[in-house]
């Protein structure tokens, strides 16, 4: 026996003791430079595409914005509109995010909104929130298209489709005419001036009938070739360039456009 | 060398090798996960793999070798026990002040939340801590260990001995009493032992007497006994 082997062990013992007790300060001593912080970077986030103003109610669409790797689904969420307090429920169509918020009187007088709002989803297999605030211009959409027409002993009678967020003034018709869709064509009537012929349309979806004498007591230059349709040709093009006044709550504005219509006549011989 | 100090040298190498292919411990969950291996913390968040090595996490499995290698290496004194006992018990507290160094500098809640161009996004992670099954194996180690201090590793018991022979070469061995083998028995010094079916011949010069295990073993060692003595190592036999 050359060494005690109790003295062996009391020394390994307080020095494998010492080692770990160093080796325990040492790693918290050296803890803030291992460490590492991560952030996602490039996640995807939502933003208002566009504000469509429409006489069936606002459509609010939220892109969803995937700029790296990472896949967000939507699934759910709700938008809030900041100027007029509105708060809705967002559906999901085909990976498309819309809010429908109904339409109301504050719309047709904004020129921008704020949009802000949370979409729920899953992110690469986690649930995720992406939350936004956007300031978004609008688009009031107001359609007014000619519905039908008909023509009978100097008598124009057209239906106009009218679909529009405020009240409008359709009227005055400048220079309209009546053609046959051949070559050549013939014209049934034609008018050169102003036909101060109105018909109001409150806001919404309507349709509204403008009635017209075709005469030359329209003007001194109108030009009427036929009472009724041409025999021998059934097709006919209306030209009706048109003003429209629209009545929104900060003033009326006036817009002039052009409304065609190419129209069959049953049964023309 | 002792069946109970290899069983303890088989636990220490299980642990490591099976530490390498599976994490002691680790928070796992779909985006984020944080495992420990003998290299240190391999966390993964997303796309992104990083790994932490804290220093304890060397510690722990060096210490866990040393735990299962001492016993074999120093066989003469049971302080040999005492201090692979010691080693199993340091390595299963590096472990835990590793653990420890997760829970503060890499601690979770579950949740990450970064900016976008106009505004933010919150994503869950939720991660299920679990205690992997390498640590298990190391609590059986330090189990082991300790029960090898009580028993000087010798809880398996003796062992049953069919051949007579084997157990008088068995008692000369530990005591470092020279023999031969000679056909069908031992030889020590000038008498022989010689198995005959299942009796135990006694050969003398003079004389061949029948006996039993025990006068046999005694007759041995006392003639053993006469040659200068030896010293010789007997498996935890000191203080």
């Amino acid at each position: 026996m050359s060494t005690n082997p109790f003295k062996t062990t009391l020394l390994i013992s307080i020095l494998s003791i010492a080692i770990a007790l160093t080796l325990i300060w040492g790693t918290a001593q050296t803890a803030p430079n291992l460490i590492r912080y991560s952030t996602l970077s490039n996640a995807p986030y939502i933003k208002v595409e566009s504000i469509n103003v429409t006489s069936n109610g606002v459509y609010i669409r939220l892109a969803l914005i995937n700029n790296g790797s990472l896949v967000f689904k939507p699934t759910g969420g709700w938008v809030e509109i900041v100027d007029t307090g509105q708060v809705v429920n967002v559906t999901v169509i085909n990976g498309t995010v819309i809010a429908k918020p109904p339409l109301t009187p504050q719309w047709v007088s904004l020129a921008s909104v704020g949009v802000k709002g949370i979409v729920s989803g899953v992110l690469n297999g986690s649930g995720a929130y992406i939350a936004f605030f956007d300031v978004v211009p609008i688009h009031v959409i107001n359609t007014i298209g000619i519905a039908d027409v008909s023509y009978a002993d100097c008598v124009l009678n057209v239906t106009l489709s009218v679909d529009t967020v405020v009240p409008v003034v359709i009227g005055p018709i400048i220079n309209m005419s009546l053609f046959t869709v051949s070559t050549p064509g013939y014209y049934v009537f034609e008018t050169i001036g102003i036909v101060n012929t109105t018909v109001y349309a409150p806001a919404g979806s309507h349709n509204v009938t403008l009635t017209i004498q075709v005469s030359p007591v329209l003007g001194r230059y109108t030009y009427v070739y036929s009472c009724n349709y041409l025999s021998g040709f059934s097709k006919y093009t209306l030209w009706l360039p048109i003003g429209v006044t629209y009545m929104y709550p900060t003033g009326n504005v006036t817009s002039y456009t052009l409304l065609t219509k190419t129209f069959v006549v049953g049964g023309g011989s | 060398m002792r069946v109970e100090a290899l069983l303890q040298f088989a636990l220490a190498i299980a642990y490591v090798v099976l530490w390498v292919f599976m994490p002691a411990w680790s928070i796992s969950g779909a985006n984020y996960s944080i495992s420990l291996m003998p290299w240190g913390y391999v966390v993964r968040f997303f796309s992104e793999t990083h790994v932490i090595p804290p220093p304890t996490v060397y510690a722990v499995w060096l210490f866990a070798i040393g735990a299962g290698l001492l016993p074999l290496v120093w066989r003469r004194s049971r302080y040999s026990l005492y201090l692979a006992t010691l080693f199993s018990v340091l390595s299963l507290s590096m472990l835990m002040d590793t653990i420890l160094f997760q829970q503060r500098y890499l601690q979770f809640h579950g949740y990450t939340i970064a900016p976008t161009p106009n505004g933010y996004i919150y994503v869950s992670l939720p991660a299920k801590p679990t205690l992997g099954l390498p640590t298990y194996i190391l609590l059986a180690l330090t189990i082991l260990s300790i029960f090898n201090v009580i028993t000087r590793a010798r809880w398996l018991g003796t062992r049953v001995i069919e051949d007579p022979i084997v157990a008088v070469e068995r008692v000369l061995k530990v005591l470092h009493i020279e023999y031969s083998r000679v056909e069908g028995g031992v030889k020590v010094g000038g008498i022989k032992i010689i198995r005959r079916d299942d009796s135990l011949l006694l050969v003398n010069d003079h004389r061949i007497d029948e006996v039993d295990l025990g006068t046999a073993i005694t007759e041995a060692v006392k003639v053993g006994l006469k040659q200068p003595v030896s010293v010789g190592v007997v498996d935890y036999g000191e203080d």
